[in-house]
């Protein structure tokens, strides 16, 4: 894995993140389940999650996050864990066997301040995740 | 038994507590949601996510999800440092719960500070869960 350089990086209003692609599966959940201590049965027990509107087991919002939350380090690097914001709102479930995208543009530039529309989708395009992030590059 | 989070009222403030964020601890959440970007970025050692979670991981200690709860919104904002070996202070409080056609609604403030008192993370989570809801798993 190479490391992030700083100084390879621009960014205009309107560009788009790289993206970040990822396949939800049960054994993902369950490895998530364990490391975050978040035992849901609605995200573990699929005899539970069949009674629920969702007919079956989902991944926890915080994982598909994480997939966003990997596109803007990729994209902005240090900048983003040293002073980064976001705000979303979870709209559709992650289920396993799903591909989940997680998306991003830049969409104002306040002299340093990035602020970008992110979003997640799954294979369907439908919208899992949506919501805004903010990050001082300067 | 662990108390319910269906349970606590609007107001609760959930015990400090402190949290060492190990390598090890670190290299399993890292493992577990894929993040192929954080080992890119070599001064840090840890994705801001991972401080949430290990942070609610801590919580939920405390107070148990109900079962069937539904996470519908997160505000996070963090300034991290490089130490991945330091204890943290976790801090959360139940800051809004109403109940509308049988679901509760209740947003979650959490805030972490380094041990000098540096905030390393804030935010709010917002959660929903049946009025009957008792603990999870």
């Amino acid at each position: 894995m190479s490391q992030w350089t700083e100084e390879m990086r621009t960014y205009r209003v309107g560009d788009v993140l790289p993206s970040v692609t990822k396949t939800i599966t049960q054994a993902k959940i369950n490895r998530y389940a364990e490391a975050s201590g978040d035992h849901n049965p609605l995200h573990l027990d699929p005899a539970f999650a069949a009674t629920t509107p969702f007919g079956g087991t989902i991944a926890h919002g915080m994982l598909v996050l994480a997939y966003v939350s990997e596109m803007m380090t990729a994209a902005f690097g240090p900048a983003w864990l040293r002073g980064g914001r976001f705000k979303v709102r979870f709209r559709g479930a992650a289920r396993p066997g799903d591909r989940v995208t997680a998306s991003g543009r830049i969409v104002r530039d306040e002299g340093g301040k990035i602020f970008c529309d992110v979003e997640c989708r799954n294979q369907a395009d439908e919208l899992l995740v949506s919501g805004d992030g903010e990050v001082g590059i300067r | 038994m662990t108390l319910s989070l269906a349970a606590l009222p609007k107001g609760h403030e959930f015990a400090e507590t402190r949290i060492k964020l190990t390598s090890e601890w670190v290299a399993g959440y890292v493992r577990s949601v894929e993040d192929d970007a954080i080992g890119s970025v070599v001064e840090f050692g840890f994705p801001p996510l991972a401080l949430a979670a290990c942070s609610i991981r801590a919580l939920l200690d405390q107070a148990a999800l109900p079962d069937g709860a539904i996470h519908v919104g997160q505000e996070l904002s963090f300034s991290l440092n490089r130490d991945t070996e330091s204890e943290v202070v976790a801090r959360a409080r139940v800051a809004s719960r109403g109940e509308r056609q049988g679901w509760v609604l209740m947003g979650i403030e959490l805030s972490v500070e380094s041990e000098s008192g540096a905030v390393m993370m804030s935010g709010r989570a917002t959660i929903t869960f049946p009025v009957s809801g008792g603990p999870a798993g």
